[in-house]
């Protein structure tokens, strides 16, 4: 996954919610050890009463981007599309500006 | 050559390979008269029926023993069963400079607090629960099955070893007893599939344990001022710990999140474990805290039975009195009425 152009992350999880937890914390696994110098990153998380509580996760990219996430429907691998799409036209960009 | 023992009459149990031996062979021994070997005698006839075919120090297991994930699935195992208190962090991407602070950071905490428990006279004396705790990264998935087999397998030793009984049974004898056997990884499977242990949603991603030898909400609340600062739990101070806000423990602790913790074998959520962390003067207090409260009951539950008694006693007490009283007041209006009268007689 492309991660050099995200400029922040914002995310709201329980743990205990199989499908929705485990792709949040996958996704800020993939995040470089250097990122949280150059990106903002703000977790929010639930507890085990709060499973069901939909989940978010919402991405702001270099150019002002705001993407937000659905996490009913998409999975870890759907949003790396994602995230990527995005990233490569704006990596394109920027050697075409030199 | 004609064999020239009779291994026939002394075979118990059908051979495991069956050789085909011809007539001659099988009766021509009978035409000698061999001696007989001491040990064919002397051997019970239990012990040539099963032999062990390997050492008793590595019975056999469902994955090859050599293997790093067997060694891995036993340690995990072991630790499962002697750590009473866990907690689940998530570690994403931490460098070992940061590792190697925040490790630095917990054992001085730590070790604070046992030394301030050992002055207070509070904890139990000499044990020392700071030297017992540990932060390891465990590989997710051979954590997840050691927890399976731990949680759903259960090795019932009772009845099955005892002075008397020297003759070992198939199972004993193969060493099935031990949590890499394949009747564990049986056993875990079948249940893994109807039960659940609760930490199943926690299990995936990149994972760091902090175990405790013991359950101590000091030690505890210790752990998470550092490793995951809240309101209930502060930081250090940087006048007070400046390494603490040293740039690689900062940003190390910042990848580090708090899933939750498996306390004797229950699942808590973070704030589960922030209130086990929160139970002043530890396990300790909890436990004067009870009996202060069974005795208080027990003096409530007293009181409230002797209350009917004694209020009836009172009652009764009362009314006797009242009763007392209005005699004598009969008794003096009578007497006062008599005196009255005979003055009044003796004056007519």
């Amino acid at each position: 996954m492309i991660t050099k152009y995200i400029t922040a992350v914002s995310t709201a999880f329980s743990p205990f919610n199989a499908r929705t937890g485990k792709t949040v914390r996958n996704f800020l696994a993939l995040l470089p050890p250097n990122a949280r110098s150059k990106m903002a990153i703000d977790v929010k998380m639930f507890g085990q009463a709060e499973a069901e509580k939909p989940a978010s996760l919402s991405l702001k990219f270099k150019d002002g981007k705001e993407m937000p996430l659905d996490l009913e429907k998409m999975k870890l691998k759907d949003i790396q599309t994602e995230v990527d799409r995005h990233s490569r036209t704006l990596r394109r960009a920027e050697e075409l500006a030199g | 050559m004609p064999p020239r023992l009779r291994l026939n009459a002394l075979r118990t149990t059908q051979p495991r390979t069956t050789h085909y031996v011809c007539n001659q062979c099988r009766h021509a021994s009978l035409a000698t008269t061999p001696s007989a070997p001491i040990e064919q005698h002397s051997l019970p006839a239990a012990a040539t029926a099963v032999i062990a075919r390997h050492p008793p120090t590595q019975p056999p297991s469902y994955k090859p023993p050599e293997f790093r994930k067997s060694q891995l699935h036993r340690q995990y195992q072991s630790t499962l069963r002697s750590s009473p208190l866990i907690l689940l962090f998530q570690h994403n991407n931490l460098k070992a400079t940061e590792w190697s602070g925040i490790r630095r950071e917990l054992t001085t905490a730590l070790h604070k607090v046992d030394d301030d428990l050992a002055k207070s006279g509070a904890g139990d004396a000499g044990v020392k629960v700071g030297n017992g705790v540990k932060l390891q990264i465990v590989q997710t998935g051979i954590f997840a099955s050691a927890l399976k087999v731990v949680e759903f397998w259960d090795p019932s030793f009772a009845g099955t070893t005892s002075a008397q009984d020297t003759t070992p049974t198939p199972a004993q004898a193969l060493g099935a007893k031990h949590g890499l056997s394949n009747d564990a990884y049986l056993a875990a499977k079948k249940h893994a599939k109807t039960q659940k242990h609760g930490l199943e949603p926690l299990l995936s991603g990149p994972l760091a344990l902090l175990t405790f030898p013991d359950v101590s909400p000091q030690h505890l609340k210790a752990a998470l001022s550092i490793l995951s600062p809240g309101l209930d739990f502060p930081a250090p101070k940087r006048r007070v710990n400046p390494g603490y806000h040293a740039k690689p423990v900062q940003d190390g602790l910042q990848k580090l999140m708090l899933l939750g913790a498996r306390v004797d074998g229950k699942v808590f959520d973070t704030q589960g474990a922030r209130w086990v962390g929160s139970i002043d003067g530890g396990l300790g207090g909890l436990r004067a805290q009870l009996v202060a409260m069974l005795s208080g009951i027990g003096a409530g539950v007293t009181s409230t039975l002797e209350a009917a008694g004694r209020s009836l006693y009172f009652a009764v007490e009362g009314r006797r009195g009242m009763l007392e009283e209005e005699e004598k007041a009969a008794s003096g209006l009578k007497e006062g009425e008599q005196k009255e009268e005979s003055p009044s007689a003796s004056s007519n």
